[in-house]
């Protein structure tokens, strides 16, 4: 063999050698380090730039591996669209984490409708009544049980600035007219009247169509709809649209609200840009941080006021069981004791007892906290009185609402009827299944 | 084996790591995107053949048609606007025509070096509703409630976006017909000088004829690079409100990883790939033409 050959078989062999080294994949950390630890990974829904969130699950975090010595988590976070993506991309490769945070509903099917997911009901057997009735609804198609709900969310919440109210000489309107004819008023003192921000599509059907729609139908129209024995072109619910109609040509909501990323609405609010700000409760996480002690003092959580025809119940929400963990299906035994110590931890009575002090309205069943934030005071007396309807997203599949979401927002600029976009969801719902 | 066996072998081995990667890292998955684009694939279980269905629904789809609208106004941004103006800063440069050469030259390359999603937060501050330009007006004209309303129009809402991608963009051309500038002969030029020729002439009769083959490449690159066109319409707008910033790529993202819909995402983007075959094929054709007139 002559040295040029030789020097080429070497070339090429140690070309060859990095890229199967790369191509060979990495050794998947041991579960159990020998130690009696159980190491288990989390995928979890976080911003981590976020100086109130973050903090405050780092907090959980330190709380349970502190009373769990020999459980060791490994978190990695996502936010917003990423996240979703990220979850699709592990489960359609096999590469669950141990942990994973889910979505009620359609959002996170490709995981809970594909067997990855274990069914918790065998380890909330007796628990059941401790939690809130909508966080105990199945979530599989045989009534499991895939993700323990950390919350129960309120999505149409207005909340009110009662400074600015009165500064205008104004009250909390009892009715859909008074709050119309507030609006001149409060626009002629530069002032938004009601801050929501848009540009994501979802805000209006989440925190105001479904409100709209229990008020405008009644539940029992909405669990019929949901059936496929009532339409969503039926005359009720194009007068909920409507009604989103009526605001938006009344310059009810922030100017280019479509154009408003979602988080500017809150803003707005906090700097007393606008007199109501509707939202969901989850908004009183942040409230907590943002607002001033004063501000919490004259800032309340109302209802929409009653619309003319209600069928539904007075100041009725929407509302929905919250994300929660869920556990890998190919977990062992143990593994799957260990990952039930943290979601149990996390959306029981110990985590939730610390993010009710954070602000959240546990789906876990607790007493209203005497030493909690005003904020979090006044939005667990609020979800005790309120009756609740469904938040749209939450029983309908993802492409209709997807779609709708936009249509709503071809409504508001006029390019498409109350009408139509109800016709569109009632064919699209009836191709796609309710 | 003979020497020239012996040469093919070693150009094959050679070849082999580049090729391999090459087959797994492209020719892989678009061939598996185009078989999934012939099924109702969503994201589990086995997926179901169903022919050409998704390319019918999506060709029937009035928001896809408006998405290819929308990227043909970006081609068209690159093609006519982008390199033309390229390769009139490179021109100015090259020929001294400006002071502080060095200066323009650092400031118009400088955007295409920022992230496209920092691009946007920058542009979104100015034209958002919360933005500066909005505050400004708000504030002059005493209207507390004013929005820009070019956003809110389906025709008009894109236009914003291609002026951001006009500016982002142009620096990279304007480098490429800079470099390929200096590398003309200068002694051809100085001749057509001395002979009595103006700039325009010049340019007309010596540099553009001589950047036939440069401007088709750059050509090229325009429009493959604006037919899958993402990260900076969906930082700044996620293709809305209303669809009506939306491109046929972030069309593909929408409904492959919101709705699910694997099979009908993987036909848009096949859809994106013929059409930027056609485009590229065309421009080839007209290219060759060009360079057959000016040999």
């Amino acid at each position: 063999m002559n040295m040029k050959r030789l020097f080429s078989i070497v070339f090429i062999s140690l070309f060859l050698v990095p890229v199967l080294l790369f191509a060979a994949g990495t050794k998947e950390q041991a579960k159990d380090t020998g130690d009696g630890v159980t190491t288990l990974s989390v995928y979890h829904f976080l911003d981590q730039t976020d100086k109130t969130t973050a903090p405050n699950f780092q907090y959980l975090v330190d709380v349970f591996e502190k009373a769990n010595p020999t459980i060791k988590l490994t978190f990695e976070y996502g936010y917003g669209e990423a996240f979703h993506d990220k979850l699709q991309t592990m489960a359609m490769s096999g590469q669950l984490p141990d942990i994973v945070l889910l979505y009620p509903g359609e959002r996170t099917s490709q995981v809970t409708n594909a067997g990855l997911v274990q069914d918790l009901r065998p380890y909330l057997a007796g628990h059941e009544n401790e939690f809130a009735d909508m966080a105990m609804q199945g979530q599989g198609k045989n009534g499991e049980i895939w993700e323990l709900p950390e919350d129960i969310s309120i999505t149409s919440i207005m909340f009110t600035n009662n400074r600015l109210l009165k500064q205008l000489g104004l009250t909390l309107p009892k009715t859909y007219e008074e709050l119309l004819a507030q609006g001149p008023k409060i626009r002629a003192a530069g002032l938004i009247p009601i801050s929501i921000a848009n540009k994501d599509a979802w805000p209006m059907q989440s925190c105001v169509a479904g409100m709209l729609v229990e008020r405008a139908c009644g539940l029992e129209w909405f669990d019929k709809a949901i059936a496929g024995e009532a339409r969503f072109d039926d005359a009720e619910f194009v007068y909920a649209m409507e009604i989103i109609k009526e605001l938006t040509d009344k310059q009810m909501f922030s100017p280019g609200t479509n154009q408003l990323a979602y988080g500017q609405g809150l803003d707005d609010f906090v700097q007393e840009k606008a007199v109501y700000f509707i939202d969901g409760g989850w908004t009183v996480n942040n409230m907590v941080g943002e607002l001033t002690a004063e501000q919490k003092e004259y800032m309340s959580l109302e209802s929409f006021p009653d619309i003319p025809r209600q069928k539904g119940k007075s100041l009725s929400t929407s509302a929905t069981a919250g994300q929660g963990f869920g556990m890998n299906a190919k977990l062992t035994k143990a593994e799957s004791e260990a990952a039930w110590k943290w979601i149990w931890f996390y959306s029981g009575p110990e985590g939730s007892a610390i993010r009710q002090k954070f602000g959240r309205l546990p789906a876990y069943n607790l007493d209203e906290p005497k030493d909690a934030d005003p904020m979090i005071q006044k939005l667990v007396a609020y979800a005790g009185k309120v009756p609740m309807g469904y938040v749209m997203d939450s029983v309908l599949a993802a492409e209709p609402i997807g779609t709708f979401n936009i249509n709503l927002q071809n409504m508001m600029f006029g390019t498409k009827t109350p009408k139509q976009i109800s016709q569109e969801l009632e064919a699209m719902v009836t191709a796609i299944g309710r | 084996m003979t020497f020239s066996q012996q040469k093919r072998m070693s150009y094959y081995l050679l070849l082999a790591p580049g090729l391999l990667l090459f087959a797994s890292i492209i020719i892989f998955p678009v061939a598996y995107s185009l078989s999934l684009s012939f099924t109702s694939f969503g994201g589990y279980g086995k997926p179901a053949f169903i022919g050409l269905e998704n390319y019918v629904k999506i060709l029937g789809d009035e928001v896809f048609l408006h998405s290819l609208r929308n990227n043909l106004l970006i081609v068209a941004v690159s093609v006519f606007g982008q390199i033309p103006l390229g390769f009139l800063l490179a021109f100015l440069l090259h020929r001294k025509m400006v002071r502080n050469g060095n200066f323009y030259q650092t400031m118009i390359f400088l955007p295409i070096t920022i992230s496209p999603v920092v691009v946007a937060l920058l542009w979104n501050q100015i034209f958002s509703s919360s933005g500066m330009v909005v505050a400004i007006i708000r504030n002059l004209t005493d209207q507390p409630q004013y929005v820009m309303k070019i956003f809110e129009n389906r025709q008009m809402a894109i236009y914003p976006i291609l002026f951001v991608l006009l500016w982002m963009h142009t620096g990279t051309y304007m480098i490429i017909f800079f470099a390929n500038l200096q590398k003309m002969t200068p002694s051809l030029l100085e001749a057509a000088q001395i002979d009595g020729a103006s700039e325009s002439q010049m340019l007309r009769r010596i540099i553009l004829p001589g950047m036939v083959g440069t401007i088709a490449t750059t050509a090229i690159f325009a429009i493959s690079g604006s037919l899958k066109a993402f990260d900076l319409i969906y930082s700044m707008t996620g293709g809305g409100p209303a669809h009506f910033t939306e491109v046929i790529a972030i069309y593909m993202y929408i409904n492959t990883f919101k709705y699910y819909k694997y099979g009908f995402g993987s036909a848009a983007s096949m859809i994106i790939v013929l059409l930027a075959v056609g485009l590229i094929l065309i421009l080839q054709y007209v290219s060759r033409k060009f360079e057959r007139r000016f040999e």
